[in-house]
């Protein structure tokens, strides 16, 4: 602690850090706007934000898990090769060779697996508090964005492993590309890079894998947290009252000095209604921002100590596994794939993007915003639960109570003996 | 001081015709760029088992018998002196159709066929496909996957 004191009064420390650790509210202030790291948030927050409740934190959660998936995937890629006599041999190596490999590739699959779970609860927490109403409808469309981008990523990295699970998942997925209107054929084939799931794929893939999607992703992880700060904020139920014209001078804290400082128009730069509502970022924010990250790498290093990402047998093409399954997040789609292919695998996601995205522009009415289930959105949040239900059964069906043949099996039965073909 | 003339007539189309050039020069190129980049992506040359290949001596198919050909995903079906070639790649999703009782069966999704690869059950949108046998000249039999023929073509030897 005192060579820390002393480093920080130092030259240097003062170059790096500016403001150091705060010792007052003007530093508290400073210390936000300084660092390049924390400018991103604002110096004060409202009480309201702060609250577990009000979030749950899951757009923050998604976002950690996207780090750890950086990290861990940079390290994965030191040792991993894209080629189709090879990429099998490099998971063995991760798994079997490598110090610490098994660990850093468990993390990179469950971490994926959480950060499509997480980015859907965020999704869900934000139409269920209205949080994508006025001025926030673009900020809802980029989100829109790096949902798909995450499930692109994810079915990206399916096939790197090239085993059996990747092979036919990727062979699935391209042919329900195939199913599309018009280009479906050529769209294939230009997933693919030809005919069928191969060397081309392979490679295709990984580079999507590796810097497209994630390049993407940056970029617009910076333009979502940007619009955040921009369009002033979380959502909040009194955000309405916040505007100039609806604010009596009046009545605003004359012993403040700063008091009128916060008078804008709009949401833009006043963080709340009255400064009263309001704390210093450092350190109520920060201080439970870090503790969020610590229990979310805590929770997967446990995952990925305890349980191993699975990896099945080489891949090979003439043997499809019985029943031959996509990832989770998209059994329910699998299984409306299961009664047909264009209507289940085209229609069903194609209508139901479309939704999301005309979703803030349909329902244009102001109340409810900033709250959890407002009853002024009986009807939205109605229609809405109807729909993430019939996608949760959907999934559940096609995860447990399908086995082979794509047959009806009951999960608490035992598995009946897979008979091969040919 | 005269208040500031409004623009004329002619500057303001001055200005469009120097807008609509600048415009149309910048989509041509993002149109042109963006189409080679599509082009680029797309494959001249395939890595992959031809297309055409050569199945294997006519005499080593048993009369009555539904051979599986691994790597060319096909079925060689001959009854007496005829010859056919069915797909082994199921018409839903991909997958390769194993023999079953009824004819053959798609583990994914569990779509059946009959002997004739007429779809019996399950999602399959349509029969499996049978392609072009014909004899080579060192007496092979030689499949086509790029020629589709109906089930009734037959290579009678």
């Amino acid at each position: 602690m005192k060579a820390w004191k002393w480093f920080e009064g130092s030259r240097v420390g003062r170059s790096v850090f500016r403001v150091g650790i705060p010792r007052s509210n003007l530093e508290r202030a400073q210390a936000m706007v300084s660092s390049f790291l924390l400018h991103v948030q604002p110096a004060k927050v409202n009480r309201r934000t702060l609250r577990p409740a009000t979030t749950l934190g899951l757009g923050l959660i998604s976002l950690y898990l996207l780090g750890i998936l950086t990290v861990t995937g940079i390290l994965l890629m030191f040792y991993y090769v894209p080629a189709t006599d090879r990429a099998y041999d490099a998971m063995k190596d991760l798994q079997y060779v490598v110090s610490a490999g098994l660990v850093i590739r468990n993390m990179h699959r469950w971490a994926a697996h959480l950060m499509v779970l997480f980015v859907m609860l965020h999704l869900c927490r934000v139409f269920y508090t209205g949080a994508y109403k006025r001025p926030r409808e673009f900020n809802w469309l980029v989100g829109i964005a790096l949902f798909l981008l995450t499930l692109g990523l994810s079915f990206t990295g399916y096939l790197l492993p090239w085993d059996q699970l990747a092979f036919w998942a990727i062979t699935v997925g391209a042919n329900i590309a195939a199913y599309a209107p018009v280009v479906g054929p050529e769209l294939k084939f230009l997933i693919l890079g030809g005919n069928s799931v191969g060397q081309e794929a392979l490679i295709r893939f990984y580079t999507l894998h590796v810097i497209v999607l994630p390049a993407l992703m940056a970029f617009m992880v910076s333009v979502h947290l940007w619009r955040v700060r921009k369009d002033g904020g979380l959502a909040r139920p009194e955000e309405g009252a916040d505007r100039l014209e609806r604010i009596d001078v009046e009545h605003l804290p004359t012993n403040k000095s700063y008091g009128l400082m916060e008078l804008t128009r709009s949401t833009s730069l006043q963080v709340g209604k009255n400064p009263e509502d309001e704390v210093f970022s450092w350190p109520h924010l920060v201080f439970r921002e870090m503790l969020l990250l610590l229990a979310v790498i805590a929770v997967v290093l446990f995952l990925a100590v305890f349980w191993n990402a699975p990896l099945e047998e080489v891949a090979n093409a003439i043997h499809p596994p019985n029943p031959a399954k996509a990832p989770w997040y998209f059994l329910g789609l699998q299984e409306l794939v299961s009664y047909s292919a264009f209507w289940g695998g085209v229609v069903a996601p194609a209508v139901l993007v479309t939704a999301l995205v005309m979703l803030p522009y349909l329902d244009r009415q102001a109340v409810g915003a900033g709250r959890w289930f407002a009853r002024e959105r009986r009807l939205a949040n109605t229609v809405f639960t109807i729909f993430l239900i019939i996608a949760v059964v959907l999934t559940v069906i096609g995860s447990v109570f399908r086995g082979p043949n794509w047959g009806w099996v009951k999960p608490w039965a035992q598995p009946p003996a897979v008979t091969e073909g040919h | 001081m005269t208040p500031q003339q409004p623009p004329s007539d002619s500057t303001s189309r001055r200005s469009f015709v120097q807008l609509a050039i600048g415009w149309s020069v910048a989509a041509l190129a993002a149109a042109a760029s963006s189409g080679a980049a599509v082009r680029f992506l797309v494959p001249n040359v395939l890595y992959e088992p031809s297309l055409r290949f050569k199945a294997g001596k006519p005499d080593d198919f048993p009369d009555g018998s539904v051979t599986f050909l691994e790597d060319e995903r096909v079925f060689i079906v001959r009854q007496g002196n005829t010859y056919r070639c069915l797909s082994a790649v199921c018409t839903h999703l991909g997958c390769t159709v194993g023999r079953s009782e009824l004819g053959f069966h798609c583990p994914c999704h569990g779509s059946s066929f009959d002997e004739q690869g007429k779809v019996k059950g399950g999602p399959a949108p349509r029969a499996l496909e049978w392609f072009m046998v014909t004899l080579s000249k060192d007496r092979h039999l030689l499949v086509d996957k790029n020629e589709r023929v109906d089930a009734e073509k037959y290579l009678v030897l």
